[in-house]
């Protein structure tokens, strides 16, 4: 390298970081208003995104002067940036919050009060009230839920056939989930019977599931409430299915992604999901669009309720609530429309027909919904109807607070199960409830 | 660092008249300062202001919206309270003993043999360092798919050679060696370069001498070789011990601190609370210190033993 | 053990003696053991080497180690890139296959689509030149400060950029990222910005360390000339003392641009979002959704980079590793 390149190089270097001094972009958008929406679908998701990014074409052009961004971070709430993202100003104007988060981000006013305005998403009146519930506090409303459900139990049809199973008679109880799980896995090598997880905080978070299904509780007033038969009951199943069925697989699953991926490789007959489970399966996951069904979660006597709303940027302006709140009605709660669009749903190959939502129960729209869902079912929509029959009558669960903290207690429970088969589980329990307590005691 | 301080004042001009030289000595700091003020900014702000930031971090509760609070020594409290704080440490501690144990004595090892040999050298070397250069990602999830207890890899050879299959990551007993296994694999090169180079500087004479004393091959390496390398291996113990109790990625992507905690290293944790218990910046904050502490004592006995060995 | 210094030949000590044995060996058949002469001295003598026994044990060690290393350092790689062509059936299999029974490269094209290959390599190869072009500019101007210009309290602005190398990132990791959030006194906000990466690689307290080492060895004549005659400080930096650091820059900046392809807490920090992602990052991200031959093909790709930067400047990085040896 010549000396004279060197200077220009370093040269180049110094004025590169005087630059950054000075470039404070502007986005100053003469006499448009410009909002960035999260959760457009990942690239890997081919189709998805296409619609997605037509959905924004087509309410720029309903909305002269509106300009719209999609980020398309996955997963699209993200905890570990959540707080910094926010605090930096680098937070989408709409964003998607689990309904995990919701009584956190209220109460750290890290979303707007919409409550004004609550009238630009048109159907938000036929929104369930204790799905809205959710999203208000002291009268004031933060958000607008789109999506709500409640843990059941995803199977895979295709192996129960194979396995000399009725599929349509699926298991109803935790001792007819370990005897399907014992035929499938006796179909031959990495077959499983029924898929768990073991750490990575989603081991603790199915811990909750199951030990709601039982109608047993994670927490009650401040305490820790899971050392009980039902909590027992749940550790032993898990226990006996992979220790003495050898049912569950020999490989301990860490993350969600993880059992998912299993379950859309096809050799895996039962886990406990939401009926999104189905939709993630066969969209991001490439599994057997006719494979999956779902029925209540066994037992029936609780299920953890999930869901997600949209939320808008506390720092927004008037203009560009304005055009949040349109983004939210156009996008997320328009029968026909962007997420409810099903006819392209079912061109695009989605799973379209699985009663992933209903938030907006048995409303005008939300009846709606259903039946546009229905008419262009990909899928006969009985599959489903075991889970549709139950839920409605399954009583919803929240999770715990301290969510996080406790399921990562609880991963050594569940992971201490599926890796030792002398596991003492009174004494994991134990263990479980004094750290658990310690936790909730810091407040 | 002593040298830095040894080399003589040096003296540009011929002395001059007082108001001069004064004016001469502040013009040439300025310009000094001049040089250095992009550094300074980058240190102050990324490697001092942190550090300082930490230890009041540690007494703080902040969500980075809102002004922090100061809570004393709560947040000391609460991880000194968690579960999985003692096994933290522990493993944490073991991991390096085990890391030192593969990632010290082996490369040493390694390096004599190389330095005796006299072909395939550029080769050996070559190879030997190629895992350094992957980003750790790709090991990671490399060895990730070897331990795979059904296809994977390692089983699969052990079920070639008659042994019986390990559960690998999914065992309370074989989780940790499997991360050591993993960051060894990944880490070895770079140690066995030094090595090699520290033993290409030894005199040869030396050895002549002590084959003359009649000194077999063990001796020599004892009486010779260790002991005209031993600075670089202080150096490289403290590097090493520096590097292993940072560990993160292993358990991070291969075992989420599972199973029962049997992987969970002090900084997994650190991130736990920051970044997954929704936002525990000033828990989080706290670990941080107490690894640097612990960093800082590594350090400080290194250069004493360091100092005592160049008397 | 001094190769970082003004004399780029007592870098080349090491090196001298490893060609010659090459060199001699094409002669073998001549000479039986010739190779055991022609090479530094080392703890075997060329005499143990040249007997009968010497010879048996020293062509059994050579060929031990030469499976060994093979085995340990080359088959993964091995099983990796062959663990991509493989199909999904063909992966899962037990036993594996030792060849791929019809090697499929189409799973390259596919994994390049599904992780967005393009993209993560053009961001980390960004990241990786600014940094590289930042850094050297700091660092370079830096050290030649405290080396030659000698201001008021440059030791102790040395010691302190230095004993940052006694705390590790990762220990900082938290107050690092807060700053990176909201850097104080400016208030920059740098979560998803390039500078985010640059800053912290510049404060690099081992490259301002190695770069006024050098430039000590600068004798001070050769600027005092430069000095008398006018010449200001930047040319005199410019134009004496960079054209005779060329070693020792590129050692800095292969160690810089390494640094930045390898790391993976501090992007998955302050870079998530995904369109801003580097490599690492990104394989981390997508593995989970994608098949294993999938992720295997990922991984190779993700390779490649640092391979052929390996095989370019393979000189320069076992020079600074040397360099690195004499941290502290």
């Amino acid at each position: 390298m010549k000396s004279r390149n060197l200077a220009i190089l370093l040269t180049t270097g110094l004025v590169l970081s005087l630059a950054a001094c000075g470039s404070d972009s502007s986005d100053s958008n003469a006499g448009g208003v410009k909002i960035t929406v999260a959760c457009q679908p990942a690239k890997t998701a081919a189709k998805q995104r296409k619609a997605w990014n037509d959905d924004v074409a087509a309410f720029e052009k309903a909305h002269p002067g509106v300009k719209v961004d999609s980020t398309d971070q996955q997963p699209c709430f993200d905890p570990k940036t959540f707080a910094a993202k926010l605090a930096g100003g680098q937070m989408e104007t709409v964003f998607m919050v689990p309904v995990t988060n919701y009584t956190d981000v209220i109460a750290k006013k890290q979303a707007k009060d919409i409550t004004g305005v609550t009238d630009l998403v048109k159907n938000y009146g036929d929104i369930k009230q204790d799905v809205r519930g959710m999203v208000t506090k002291d009268g004031k409303v933060y958000g607008v839920p789109n999506v709500s459900y409640s843990v059941g139990l995803v199977y895979n049809r295709e192996l129960f056939t194979k396995a000399g199973l009725d599929p349509d008679n699926p298991p109803k109880t935790w001792s007819e989930v370990r005897t399907a799980a014992k035929k499938i896995a006796g179909l031959g090598d990495g077959y499983v019977g029924y898929g768990e997880y073991g750490g990575g905080n989603v081991g603790g978070w199915h811990f909750a599931q199951s030990i709601f299904s039982r109608g047993g509780e994670m927490v009650v007033e401040d305490k820790a409430a899971f050392n009980s038969p039902e909590g027992k009951a749940v550790l032993q199943n898990l226990h006996d299915m992979r220790w003495e069925d050898d049912s569950v697989g020999s490989k301990v699953l860490i993350g969600w992604e993880a059992l998912m991926q299993q379950m859309a490789a096809g050799k895996t007959g039962m886990m406990l999901g939401a009926p999104d489970v189905v939709t993630d399966l066969v969209q991001k996951f490439q599994g057997n669009v006719d494979a999956y069904g779902i029925t209540g979660v066994p037992e029936g006597k609780a299920s953890l309720t999930g869901g997600e709303a949209y939320m808008i940027n506390p720092k927004a302006n008037a203009a560009q609530t304005k055009a949040a709140m349109q983004w939210i009605d156009f996008q997320f709660n328009t029968p026909g429309k962007g997420r409810h669009d099903y006819a392209r749903g079912k061109a695009n190959g989605e799973a379209v027909g699985v009663p992933n939502n209903d938030y907006m129960g048995d409303s005008p729209t939300g009846r709606a919904i259903v039946k546009d869902r229905e008419a262009n079912a990909v899928l006969p929509t009985e599959n489903y109807r075991f889970y549709v029959d139950t839920a409605a009558g399954v009583a919803p669960k929240l999770e715990p607070a301290k969510a996080q903290e406790l399921y990562a207690v609880l991963d050594v429970a569940m992971s201490a199960v599926l890796t030792r088969e002398n596991a003492d589980i009174d004494k994991l329990l134990a263990d479980a409830e004094a750290k658990a307590n310690t936790i909730l005691a810091q407040g | 660092m002593e040298t830095l301080t040894m080399e003589p004042k040096r003296q540009l001009t011929p002395r001059r008249r007082p108001p001069t030289q004064r004016r001469r000595a502040v013009r040439s700091n300025l310009t000094a300062y001049g040089f250095l003020c992009a550094a300074l900014f980058c240190f102050a702000m990324f490697a001092w202001w942190p550090i300082i930031r930490e230890v009041v971090l540690s007494f703080q509760q902040t969500n980075l919206v809102d002004e922090p609070t100061w809570v004393g020594l709560d947040n000391f409290r609460t991880v000194v309270e968690d579960p999985a704080f003692g096994q933290a440490w522990r493993n944490t501690l073991v991991f390096t003993l085990l890391a030192l144990l593969c990632g010290y004595i082996v490369p040493f090892a390694v390096a004599i043999v190389l330095n005796e040999l006299r072909h395939a050298r550029a080769y050996l070397r070559f190879v030997v360092y190629l895992p350094v250069m992957l980003p750790p990602i790709v090991s990671v999830l490399l060895f990730r798919w070897f331990y795979d207890p059904g296809p994977g890899l390692f089983n699969q050879v052990l079920d070639f050679v008659g042994l019986p299959a390990l559960a690998w990551l999914d065992s309370t007993d074989t989780a940790l060696i499997s991360l050591v296994i993993v960051s060894t694999w990944m880490n070895l090169g770079s140690g066995v370069l030094i090595y090699l180079a520290a033993l290409q500087n030894i005199p040869g004479d030396l050895y002549e001498a002590a084959e003359l004393d009649g000194a077999g091959i063990l001796k020599r390496i004892w009486h010779v070789t260790v002991p005209q390398t031993r600075l670089i291996l202080l150096l490289m113990l403290m590097l090493q011990i520096v590097a292993t109790m940072q560990v993160f990625i292993e358990p991070y992507m291969l075992t989420g601190g599972g199973p029962e905690n049997a992987t969970v290293t002090v900084a997994y944790l650190m991130y736990q609370y920051a970044f997954v218990y929704g936002g525990n910046y000033g828990a989080g904050s706290a670990l941080g210190l107490m690894l640097m502490i612990v960093l800082l004592a590594v350090a400080a006995v290194q250069l004493r033993l360091t100092r005592d060995e160049k008397r | 053990m001094l190769n970082t210094t003004a004399r780029p030949e007592a870098a080349d000590e090491t090196r001298a003696v490893a060609p010659a044995p090459q060199r001699r060996s094409r002669s073998r058949t001549k000479r039986r053991g010739a190779w055991a002469e022609g090479h530094a001295r080392t703890i075997v003598s060329p005499l143990e080497l040249k007997s009968r026994w010497g010879r048996r044990i020293y062509w059994a060690l050579l060929a031990t180690v030469l499976a060994v290393f093979t085995l340990v350092f080359v088959f993964p790689l091995y099983w990796m890139v062959t663990g991509a062509m493989k199909t999904g059936e063909e992966i899962a299999q037990m036993p594996p296959s030792l060849f791929p029974k019809a090697p499929d490269f189409s799973v390259f094209a596919d994994a390049w689509e599904l992780f967005d290959m393009g993209l993560l390599l053009k961001n980390t190869l960004f990241y990786a030149v600014g940094a590289w072009l930042f850094a050297l500019a700091v660092d370079v101007t830096a050290a030649y400060a405290l080396s030659k210009l000698r201001p008021m309290f440059g030791n102790v602005i040395l010691g302190a950029m230095l004993a940052t190398l006694m705390i590790p990132p990762i220990v900082v990791m938290i107050p690092a990222y807060i700053t990176v959030t909201d850097v104080p006194i400016f208030g920059w906000q740098l979560l998803n910005s390039p500078w985010a990466i640059w800053f912290p690689v510049a404060a690099n307290g081992f490259n301002i360390f190695l770069l006024k080492r050098f430039f000590d060895s600068i004798p001070n004549e050769l600027l005092e000339a430069a000095e008398i005659d006018g010449v200001p400080p930047w040319r005199v930096l410019v134009s004496i003392i960079l054209p005779i650091s060329r070693p020792i820059l590129g050692v800095v900046s292969i160690f810089t641009v390494v640094m930045v392809f390898k790391d993976f807490v501090w992007p998955l920090l302050v870079l998530p979002d995904s369109s801003k992602m580097t490599i690492s990052v990104g394989l981390s991200q997508t593995a989970g959704q994608v098949t294993q031959n999938q992720i295997m093909a990922g991984l190779v790709i993700a390779s490649v980079p640092m391979i052929i930067v390996f095989l370019f400047f393979q000189r320069s990085i076992m020079a600074g590793l040397t360099a690195g040896s004499l941290k502290g």
